[in-house]
């Protein structure tokens, strides 16, 4: 591995989904000699691309889990991120593009610039991340990268220009005509390995003028050089313009988009030299981290390898030998022995191993510098835990992470199952922060929470592929909220006398709602009224009170606890005693301080014929929908529209139905929000005539 | 707030003009001025006016994107929220968001038959009822007098009270009304109720009153607003 990091990429590959992302990534490995033969995502060779390791990812055809890997390009070391397209699994997009460099947006000629796509595109813009765009699937029919970067501009605002045409289209696909060079290029050999160039086709020529002009018009403002050069109307030579193009994508002003068809291995050799052209190397991106010893003060790392180490670990994974943690270095160097240490816990690390991953794969290596991303071996973390070498105490930003939306109770078939059942859940909850699980005591189900009904369908299958633990499952059902809006106080004696040591104890003060989190225990007692070592059995109890709420068994959220008065017993106080007092103090103060029900409000994206307008907004309409507003784009339409989550399920068989099959939607969380009053009353009586009947 | 500073620095307080949707007979107005001087902003902020107002607000947004337009009301309610207490100020936001839809259209597909159209789908079917359009990006250059006397029709047959245009002028082009009103407006100006017009002013942004048809200020008057806001600026 190169040391000089002007030769690093870290790059992720992001798109909507089946835009063909992974057949990329295996054209990417093949030319670049990671691996030796060509397989396909739903390959019938039965072998599978090769970032899609998860057996049932290459069932489905779709990418779960972000696979790392690596290869060589022309002497550039490029660390590539595989990342999922479907909504349900955006904390990995997220993720991998919190620690990457640059971003190839793959979009399909056909689809163009898809719901997904604004996503990701809003998440790379979030993250800063500089961007090139790879129209794909220029084979297919109906193709038109035209469209689709007119898209690029109108749709995601961004100042993309083609620097690439295609030489035919659909079945007629044999290259491209780089705009830059004024070269066509061609793909012969088995698998598209031998570029040719050659001289572009007469009948070309004018398009790749006008379209040559247009480019050099656009990133002509990013280069005085390159205006002069156009004014005096003097030869441009390509490194003037790559260099323009870099600038302003460096910037993230511009956008250069690349074409070809990856499945016919066209033109992803050209989109390589792209990213080595125009995505930047760590050293051109500036990444903040916080300085714990000066009031989280941001500040940017260095990148350089002499530098005190500064390491996220963004990402956790189960394996067969363990936790396996991938990190990025983004200053210092870490050698295969050193210690570490986890600014979070405090603890000390030592690296035992380190490994470069490609896919499932990996090879040892014996240091990583500035730069890398790379994996560790047995390091107990957390994801979005920062590693420094002790020198200085920072943390790189916090990652955003959503709140999971829907839940799904889930039960195993025996007690084997259930065995493996709580090993799955407990690697599955370590390595997806926007998993959770929980028991429900009152009905002794295990409950898991996702993103998503595709998010928790993928969990299930996964529990019974890879742990054995068969589980029959129930109806998805939304995750409510409860939370509370006014202040109320609390005095509650928990007394018990019945033969054997008593119990006792008496917990006073008040719960008022807490505006930022979703816990926090006050502890104002003074005069020893509650004994110290009892005090952390009160907010133990009131832990406990949040797990259900009294108005429909859901998570009480954003509730402050105070404590200020209580009385004891010296010989039946107990920190059981307390614990049962805290939670009588609670529901006497819960229903007083007005609880209100908080259910998830998913952003909602519908797209499909303008001549459907009507009836999708009126299918939004009936679903308590808000719609936000409309964009009409030629002959499609967009409803953009707030919908609670409860009201989706079912959504897209309505939708076909209504559209002839014409239309489709995503939909991403957006909010809680409080549920109007007339599903607030519902939601009650169901939760109390279910407490009834047991 | 948030809600009572929100309505009393917002220019068309000053003006009087919020009777105008009250008013029986629909009314249009305009707001002007040369290329990127802020006629979006003034736009937005008559939009938020009217939905402080409880009122419904449809804004139309010819040849913008629906983000962009979005992020017009973002950035705007951000700056007048960063001098506001947070919580507060989000519950105002998260009330008068509701009053707000945002329709946007290439600049090739609009036309007031096609905007007809797509109102009605909200009107009919009890979707959305708006009695204020703000229509951000219409081509005068390209629009007839009849053309604009067919809105007026439309907001008549769709329950509209006010619609607010913007227009933009370019320097070279000096044609001007009667009123004083500029190109391309100039030949049209007897449609409209109300016309501002925007002129950069040292730190700030002046706003004048061209014509205002019941306004509790004369035309000529000017208002100085805060350039980044477009409120009206506090001495």
């Amino acid at each position: 591995m190169s040391v000089d990091l002007s030769n690093v990429r870290n790059i992720g590959i992001s798109a909507h989904i089946d835009s063909g992302k992974t057949t990329l990534t295996e054209r990417i490995l093949f030319y670049t000699d990671r691996i030796h033969a060509i397989h396909d995502v739903r390959g019938k060779d039965g072998v599978g691309a090769k970032m899609d390791s998860m057996e049932l990812e290459r069932e489905r055809g779709i990418t779960i889990q972000s696979a790392a890997t690596y290869c060589n390009w022309k002497g550039k070391d490029i660390n590539i991120i595989d990342t999922p397209g479907h909504v349900d699994f955006t904390i990995e997009v997220e993720r991998a593009l919190r620690v990457l460099d640059g971003a190839v947006l793959v979009l399909c000629s056909v689809g163009g610039v898809q719901s997904q796509s604004i996503t990701v595109n809003r998440q790379m813009t979030r993250y800063k991340v500089p961007r090139i765009a790879f129209i794909n699937k220029c084979d297919r029919t109906g193709a038109n990268p035209e469209r689709v970067t007119a898209q690029l501009q109108e749709k995601l605002g961004l100042n993309a220009h083609m620097v690439q045409i295609p030489i035919g289209l659909e079945n007629d696909l044999v290259g491209v005509i780089d705009l830059v060079a004024m070269k066509a290029l061609y793909f012969d050999g088995d698998n598209g390995e031998v570029v040719r160039e050659d001289v572009i086709p007469a009948e070309l020529q004018d398009q790749a003028q006008t379209k040559r002009e247009a480019l050099l018009e656009a990133v002509s403002m990013f280069s005085d050089e390159l205006m002069e050069v156009m004014l005096e109307e003097g030869d441009i030579h390509p490194d003037l313009i790559k260099d323009a193009i870099r600038k302003g994508t460096l910037a993230l002003e511009f956008t250069p988009v690349f074409v070809g068809s990856a499945y016919k291995n066209k033109a992803v050799q050209p989109m390589l030299d792209g990213v080595d052209a125009y995505l930047p190397c760590p050293t051109d991106v500036v990444n903040m981290a916080l300085d714990l010893n000066n009031e989280e003060k941001e500040f940017p790392v260095s990148n350089d390898p002499a530098d005190p180490l500064v390491m996220l670990a963004f990402k956790l994974e189960d394996g067969r030998y363990g936790q396996l943690t991938y990190v990025r270095t983004y200053q210092g160097k870490v050698t295969k022995g050193d210690t570490v240490f986890n600014s979070r816990t405090g603890k000390k690390v030592k690296i035992g191993r380190l490994c470069r991953m490609h896919s499932d794969e990996m090879e040892d290596i014996e240091f990583c510098g500035s730069g890398d991303i790379v994996a560790l071996f047995g390091v107990d973390c957390a994801s979005g835990d920062t590693f420094t070498s002790g020198e200085i105490s920072c943390s790189m930003s916090s990652m955003h992470i959503p709140e999971p939306v829907i839940s799904l109770a889930i039960i195993p078939v025996d007690n084997k199952a259930q065995i493996n059942m709580s090993k799955a859940l407990n690697r599955f909850t370590k390595e997806d922060p926007t998993f959770k699980t929980f028991v429900d005591h009152e009905t002794s189900e295990t409950i898991i929470s996702g993103m998503g009904e595709l998010h928790l369908e993928v969990y299930v299958e996964r529990m019974k592929r890879e742990y054995n633990a068969e589980v029959t499952v129930g109806a998805p059902q939304v995750a409510y909220r409860e939370t509370i809006t006014a202040r109320a106080e609390f005095n509650y004696t928990h007394k018990k006398q019945t033969g054997g040591s008593g119990q006792f104890g008496r917990v006073a003060g008040y719960m008022e709602p807490l505006e930022e989190g979703e816990y926090e225990f006050v502890d104002s007692i003074v005069g020893g009224v509650i004994p110290r070592e009892f005090i952390s059995s009160c907010d133990k109890g009131f832990q406990k009170s949040l797990v259900k709420g009294a108005l429909c068994g859901s998570v009480v959220t954003g509730v402050r606890c105070v404590i200020n008065d209580g009385a004891y017993h010296n010989v039946d106080s107990s920190d059981v005693a307390f614990q049962l007092a805290a939670i009588g103090a609670f529901k006497d103060g819960y229903m007083k301080a007005k609880p209100v029900i908080m259910e998830p409000i998913m952003k909602v994206s519908v797209e499909g014929p303008t001549e459907f307008q009507g009836s999708i907004m009126g299918s939004i309409n009936q679903r308590r929908g808000m719609i936000i507003g409309t964009m009409e784009e030629g002959q499609y339409t967009v409803v953009e529209a707030d919908v609670p989550l409860s009201e989706m399920f079912g959504y897209s068989t309505i939708l076909r139905s209504l559209t002839q099959g014409k239309a489709e939607f995503t939909m991403e969380f957006s909010a809680f929000k409080q549920v109007p009053k007339l599903v607030n009353d519902e939601l009650i009586k169901k939760y109390q005539s279910e407490r009834k009947n047991g | 707030m948030g809600k009572k500073n929100l309505v009393m620095n917002n220019p068309l307080r000053i003006l009087g003009l919020e009777k105008k949707v009250q008013d029986k007979d629909a009314s249009m107005g305009l707001v002007m001025s040369r290329p990127g001087l802020g006629k979006t902003a003034i736009l937005v902020q008559i939009a938020l006016d009217s939905m402080l107002w409880g009122d419904k607000v449809l804004h139309v947004s010819i040849g913008e994107s629906f983000d962009k337009t979005r992020a017009w009301y973002d950035d705007i309610l951000a700056l007048m929220g960063s001098t506001e207490k947070a919580d507060s100020f989000q519950t105002t936001v998260a009330e008068i968001l509701p009053n707000r839809m945002i329709m946007t259209f290439k600049e090739t597909g609009f036309s007031p038959i096609k905007l007809e159209e797509r109102l009605g789908d909200l009107v009919q079917q009890n979707i959305y009822k708006p009695v204020c359009l703000i229509i951000d990006g219409y081509d005068f250059q390209a629009g007839t007098h009849k053309d604009l006397e067919e809105f007026k029709a439309f907001m008549v047959r769709n329950g509209v009270k006010m619609i607010w245009f913007s227009a933009t002028t370019h320097r070279e082009d000096e044609r001007k009304s009667a009123a004083g009103v500029p190109a391309p407006c100039h030949e049209i100006d007897d449609l409209f109720d109300a016309v501002l017009m925007i002129a950069p002013k040292d730190d700030a942004v002046d706003l004048k009153i061209l014509k205002c048809n019941g306004c509790s200020v004369d035309a000529g008057t000017s208002l100085i607003l805060d350039p980044s806001t477009m409120l009206i600026q506090k001495a």
